[in-house]
């Protein structure tokens, strides 16, 4: 072998590396994925979601990674997780399957008047779009940014990937990253919307729900869902059918599987895809950076609406409301409903709201699920 | 047949004007059409060509946007953009008799608060059916299992 030959084959060697194609974008995002996981990792911020979507962001920036693209006609690993289970809306109907085997419907059976209390929540979702399409998003992308406000992770992906795919990575980590959150965020509007008298307001315990009623819930929702919104049906019927599983008490295998294992694995596949879609060409503009500032706005808008639809129900109900549950109705299950409790509990030791909390906390879940519908009726 | 050719030969006279295309805030105007209205936000004309020529038109001088809607109403065909264009929307009436009349819109904030309000009432309605479901099931199931219990109790 001559010389040059050895030359030439060293040259071609390194630049099947990536060393000769690093770009400065590469380390910012290095650096956006190793935040992610220090989030989750150190401060425990959704870690379950934050950890594989900051290493999915870390390992598919790097160049000439065989990750998110085509090669030989063949989706790469990480494009097959993407286009089976985001592209094709599988994983966020999946997910909705276990969330709806591991909730308990009853206080919001007991009180179904605080589906009111989800809807109002859902206020942030409607102004954010106003303030979105001022920035220059498009209508579309408007929709898909403003509903991160819902706190409700699998209806931003679903909503997302229907109407902006190109902003489903930084709506998702929005989303995720303020649901976390919410223990700081919501606390200060709380008190700055309700007065002491308010806070102390004690709720009459819920009523006992039967077997039978608790069956029954998934069933009318569904059909209700179907004929008003059924373009949410996918998510919703797979929440309900999760919940139909658990409440039957005849399918329990199933019901374990979907709330334990099948949870696990497809929350695997959706944090490292999500990540994935946050290429440094992509994700460097800064559409994704206003989207982070709006989702907080977002958050603080639909904790606000909660709150402010208790005061109004309040005005009519011989029982009053106590608007500090008007913040669960902001549908990060089940942490706004602990922010509640923890409240409560501050102004008054023995005024235990966590139950009642947890009744807007799951409308809240329906009232995003139905906004999402109400986005993709307008521009279907 | 009759009506394909009928749109091939439109879209072949229509040609020039595809090249030679004014426009009203973005959205294409064909050239033989006579004013009828135009204020800043608004202009209308009328176009001696049929319905459907002036639609193939429009697919054909739109087909490069991704955000662009055709809805097929009873009495026009509505054009939609769900993007950053300027203009809203074009209607293209199926009736007029001296020819077909073209409304184009700018894009406005009426539509969009508008269109916002109406949807957040729709969740509201949403839950609200969804709450007088619960309320009436809640009280027939309950009222059933109270029943079966005081059967069972007494016998």
């Amino acid at each position: 072998m001559t010389f040059n030959e050895i030359m030439d084959l060293l040259y071609g060697t390194l630049h099947t590396t990536g060393l000769l194609h690093l770009q400065w974008s590469f380390i910012i995002m290095w650096g956006i994925g190793s935040l992610f996981i220090y989030l989750a990792i150190a401060k425990k911020f959704e870690p379950l979601l934050l950890l594989p979507i900051g290493f999915g962001i870390f390992i598919v920036n790097f160049p000439l990674v065989p990750l998110m693209g085509y090669s030989h006609g063949h989706a790469q690993l990480l494009m097959v997780f993407y286009k089976y289970g985001l592209q094709w809306e599988v994983i966020p109907c999946i997910i909705f399957l276990g969330l709806g085997a591991m909730t308990d419907f009853g206080p919001l059976i007991a009180n179904p008047k605080t589906l009111l209390i989800g809807a109002g929540a859902q206020l942030g979702v409607f102004i954010t779009f106003t303030g979105t399409v001022l920035v220059g998003f498009t209508l579309k992308e408007a929709a898909s940014v403003s509903i991160i406000g819902g706190a409700d992770g699998p209806t931003t992906i679903y909503l997302t990937q229907h109407l902006a795919p190109q902003l489903l990575g930084p709506n998702a980590l929005a989303a995720y990253s303020y649901m976390a959150m919410v223990p700081l965020i919501q606390p200060p509007i709380i008190r700055m919307m309700t007065n002491m008298k308010e806070r102390k307001i004690r709720m009459r315990q819920l009523r006992p729900v039967s077997r039978q009623e608790k069956i029954l819930f998934p069933m009318v929702t569904s059909g209700i869902i179907a004929l008003l919104v059924p373009s949410v049906i996918p998510l919703i019927g797979m929440f309900m059918l999760g919940n139909l599983m658990k409440e039957s008490g005849v399918v329990g295998r199933l019901t374990e599987s979907a709330q334990g294992s099948l949870m696990n694995i497809v929350t695997i596949f959706l944090g490292i895809s999500v990540g994935a879609t946050m290429q440094a060409d992509k994700f460097l503009s800064w559409k994704p950076l206003f989207i982070f500032s709006l989702g907080l706005v977002d958050f603080a808008v639909c904790t606000i609406g909660g709150i402010a639809m208790v005061k109004i129900m309040n005005m009519f109900l011989k029982e009053k409301i106590n608007p500090i549950i008007g913040a669960a109705g902001v549908s990060a299950v089940p942490m706004a409903a602990r922010v509640s409790q923890v409240e409560g509990l501050k102004y008054d030791r023995t005024n235990h709201l966590l139950m009642h909390a947890v009744g807007p906390n799951l409308a809240g879940v329906i009232g995003s699920a139905a906004a999402a519908g109400m986005f993709i009726a307008m521009f279907d | 047949m009759k009506k394909f050719t009928s749109i091939c030969v439109g879209l072949m006279l229509l040609f020039p004007a595809f090249v030679s295309a004014e426009d009203f805030l973005g959205a294409p105007i064909i050239p033989q059409g006579k004013e009828l209205n135009k204020t800043e936000a608004r202009l209308e004309l009328v176009i001696p060509l049929s319905h459907e020529e002036v639609v193939s038109y429009y697919r054909e001088a739109l087909k490069d946007f991704s955000d662009i809607k055709f809805r097929d109403w009873s009495d026009a065909t509505y054009i939609e953009d769900d993007g950053n264009m300027k203009w809203h929307s074009i209607t293209i009436s199926k009736d007029a008799k001296d020819g077909t009349h073209i409304a184009i819109v700018k894009d406005n904030w009426t539509w969009i608060i508008g269109t916002l309000v109406l949807r957040y009432i729709g969740v509201f309605v949403v839950l609200m059916v969804l709450f007088v479901g619960m309320t009436v099931s809640g009280k027939l199931i309950s009222g059933f299992v109270r029943r079966a219990e005081l059967k069972k109790a007494a016998s």
